[in-house]
C-alpha cells in the first residue's frame, strides 16, 4: 500500500517536496519526504542507530511512523516532528491530574457511596437480627394470649359453679319448702286419721258393751 | 498504473477524512517546556465526565437506589472486588487507586473510540483517547510502581528490601529486574493496544469506510475494557504482592 501511494505520487506530486522542520535544538535525523523509497529510509535511519544515543529513540519513532502509516503526500508534508515516543511534561502533568482526580473521586465518589453501601448492609444485617428477635415477642404475645384464654377460662368456670351453687340453693330451698308442705299435710292426715281412729274407738267402746250385754244375755238364758 | 493513480486520488479523499495521524502532537509551551495538548485536552473531558457523572448519580444516595446510584454501585463493588482479590484483606485504602485507575483508563479508552472528537479540529495532530499518548501510560505505570513502593514500604519498613534476595540471592538481578519490567510491560501494554486498535479502525475505515469497520469498533471497544480491568488488576496485584509477607 505505502509502495503504492509513493509510486504514484512519484508519477504526480501533490505536493512539493519539503523538509522537516525541527522545533526542538537537539540535533535530529533529517527525513526530507516520504517519497523516498523504503530501503534508503531504512539505511538512513539505521545509520542514525548507529549515530548517536539520544536520537536513537527519535529515529525509531520516525521509522515507525514512516512504515507504520500510510500517510499521503499532502499528510506527509505536515509531518514536521512525528514523534510516538515523545516525552514531555505532559507525563508530569497527567500524573498530578491522575492524583487529583483520585483525591477528587475519593471525596465525591468511593468514600461517600462506599460509607453508604456499607451502612446500609449494616442496617440491612440490623433489621434481619431485629426479625430474629420478634420471634421471642411473638412467643410472649402467645403467652399472654395463653394467659388470657386460662383467666377468661377461669372466670367462666367461677360463675358456671357459683350459678350452679345458686341454683342448687334454690332448689334444695323449694325442696324443703315442698317438703314441710308435705310433712305438714302428712301431720295433719295422720292427725285426722289418729282423731277418727279414736272416734271410731270410742264408738266400738260403747258398742262393744251394748255388744257384751247381747252376748251375755243371748248364753244366759240357754244356761238358765 | 493507471488504476493505482486513480486509486491514490480516491485514496486521498479517504484519507483526508479519516487521517491518519501518528506520532503527530499539538504542542503548548510551559516555561520552555512542550506539552502534548490534545493528551491534556482530552484527559480533562475524561476527568469532567468521571467527576461529573459521579457527582450527579452520588449526590443524594438512596436507600433503595435509583439507577444511576445504582450503575456507580455495582461499579464500586466491581473495583472493590477486584481490589480485595487482588491485595486481600487490607485493600480498603488501596480502592481510591486501582477504581481510579480503572475509571480513567477505561474512560479515556471508549472515549477514543465512542466521542466524536475528530470534529474539533486542532491546528497540529489530532484529538484523541488520552491513553493512546505515552506520556500518560507511562505517567500511569510509574504511579503504580510509586503505589506498590509505598504499600510495600509502610507495611514492611525497611524489611521490603528483603524480598529483592528472596527465595535465593542469586536470583537479586532478576528481582531488582522486575522493578522495571513492570512499569514497563504495564505502560507499553496499554499504549499499544489503544494506538494499535485506533489504527486498526483508522486503516479500515480509509478502505472501506462502511459497515466493515463496525466489527473491528467493537472489538475495540471490547478490548480498550479488558485492557482498563487488567491495568487496574495488575496494579493491584503488584501492591498486593508487596504488600504480602513472604515466607
Amino acid at each position: 500500500m505505502a509502495n503504492m501511494i509513493v509510486a504514484s505520487s512519484n508519477a504526480k506530486p501533490l505536493t512539493p517536496p519539503t523538509t522537516f522542520q525541527q522545533h526542538s535544538p537537539k540535533p535530529r535525523l533529517q527525513i526530507p519526504q516520504l517519497s523516498f523509497p523504503n530501503k534508503i529510509t531504512q539505511k538512513l535511519s539505521s545509520s542514525s542507530v548507529a549515530a548517536t544515543a539520544a536520537t536513537t529513540l527519535k529515529s525509531l519513532s520516525l521509522l515507525a511512523v514512516s512504515s507504520l502509516t500510510f500517510a499521503p503526500p499532502s499528510l506527509a508534508a505536515d509531518i514536521e516532528k512525528a514523534a510516538l515516543f515523545d516525552f514531555d511534561l505532559t507525563l508530569p502533568i497527567i500524573a498530578a491530574e491522575f492524583l487529583l482526580l483520585m483525591f477528587a473521586l475519593d471525596k465525591v465518589y468511593f468514600s461517600p457511596l462506599g460509607n453508604f453501601m456499607d451502612q446500609r448492609d449494616a442496617d440491612i444485617k440490623e433489621k434481619l437480627n431485629s426479625v430474629k428477635d420478634t420471634s421471642s415477642e411473638v412467643k410472649q404475645l402467645e403467652d399472654q394470649a395463653a394467659a388470657i384464654m386460662r383467666a377468661a377460662r377461669a372466670e367462666i368456670s367461677a360463675a358456671l359453679t357459683q350459678m350452679k351453687k345458686e341454683t342448687q340453693v334454690e332448689v334444695e330451698k323449694i325442696l324443703a319448702e315442698g317438703r314441710k308442705k308435705v310433712e305438714a299435710e302428712l301431720q295433719e292426715a295422720l292427725a285426722d286419721v289418729e282423731k277418727q281412729k279414736e272416734a271410731t274407738i270410742r264408738a266400738l267402746d260403747s258398742q262393744i258393751a251394748a255388744l257384751s250385754q247381747d252376748i251375755v244375755k243371748k248364753v244366759l238364758p240357754v244356761k238358765q | 498504473m493507471n488504476v493505482i493513480s486513480c486509486s491514490s486520488n480516491t485514496l486521498k479523499g479517504l484519507y483526508d477524512i479519516s487521517g491518519v495521524e501518528v506520532g503527530q502532537h499539538f504542542y503548548w509551551q510551559i516555561g520552555g517546556l512542550q506539552v502534548h495538548a490534545q493528551v491534556l485536552i482530552t484527559s480533562w473531558v475524561v476527568i469532567a465526565i468521571l467527576l461529573g457523572s459521579a457527582l450527579i448519580a452520588v449526590r443524594n444516595p438512596q436507600t433503595i437506589p435509583t439507577a444511576g446510584q445504582n450503575f456507580f454501585e455495582y461499579v464500586l463493588e466491581f473495583i472493590r472486588d477486584v481490589s480485595k482479590t487482588q491485595i486481600g484483606e487490607e485493600y480498603g485504602p488501596w480502592v481510591p487507586f486501582i477504581g481510579t485507575m480503572f475509571l480513567f483508563i477505561f474512560v479515556s479508552n471508549w472515549s477514543g473510540a465512542l466521542l466524536p472528537w475528530k470534529i474539533i479540529q486542532l491546528p497540529h495532530g489530532e484529538l484523541a483517547a488520552p491513553t493512546n499518548d505515552i506520556n500518560t501510560t507511562v505517567a500511569l505505570a510509574l504511579l503504580t510502581s510509586v503505589a506498590y513502593f509505598y504499600a510495600g514500604l509502610s507495611k514492611k519498613g525497611l524489611g521490603y528490601f528483603s524480598k529483592y534476595i528472596q527465595p535465593t540471592p542469586i536470583l537479586l538481578p532478576i528481582n531488582i529486574l522486575e522493578d522495571f519490567t513492570k512499569p514497563l510491560s504495564l505502560s507499553f501494554r496499554l499504549f499499544g493496544n489503544i494506538l494499535a486498535d485506533e489504527l486498526v479502525v483508522v486503516v479500515l475505515v480509509s478502505l472501506v469506510p462502511l459497515v466493515v469497520p463496525i466489527p473491528v469498533m467493537f472489538l475495540g471497544l471490547f478490548t480498550s475494557g479488558i485492557q482498563a480491568l487488567i491495568f487496574a488488576t495488575l496494579a493491584a496485584a503488584y501492591i498486593g504482592e508487596s504488600m504480602e509477607g513472604h515466607h
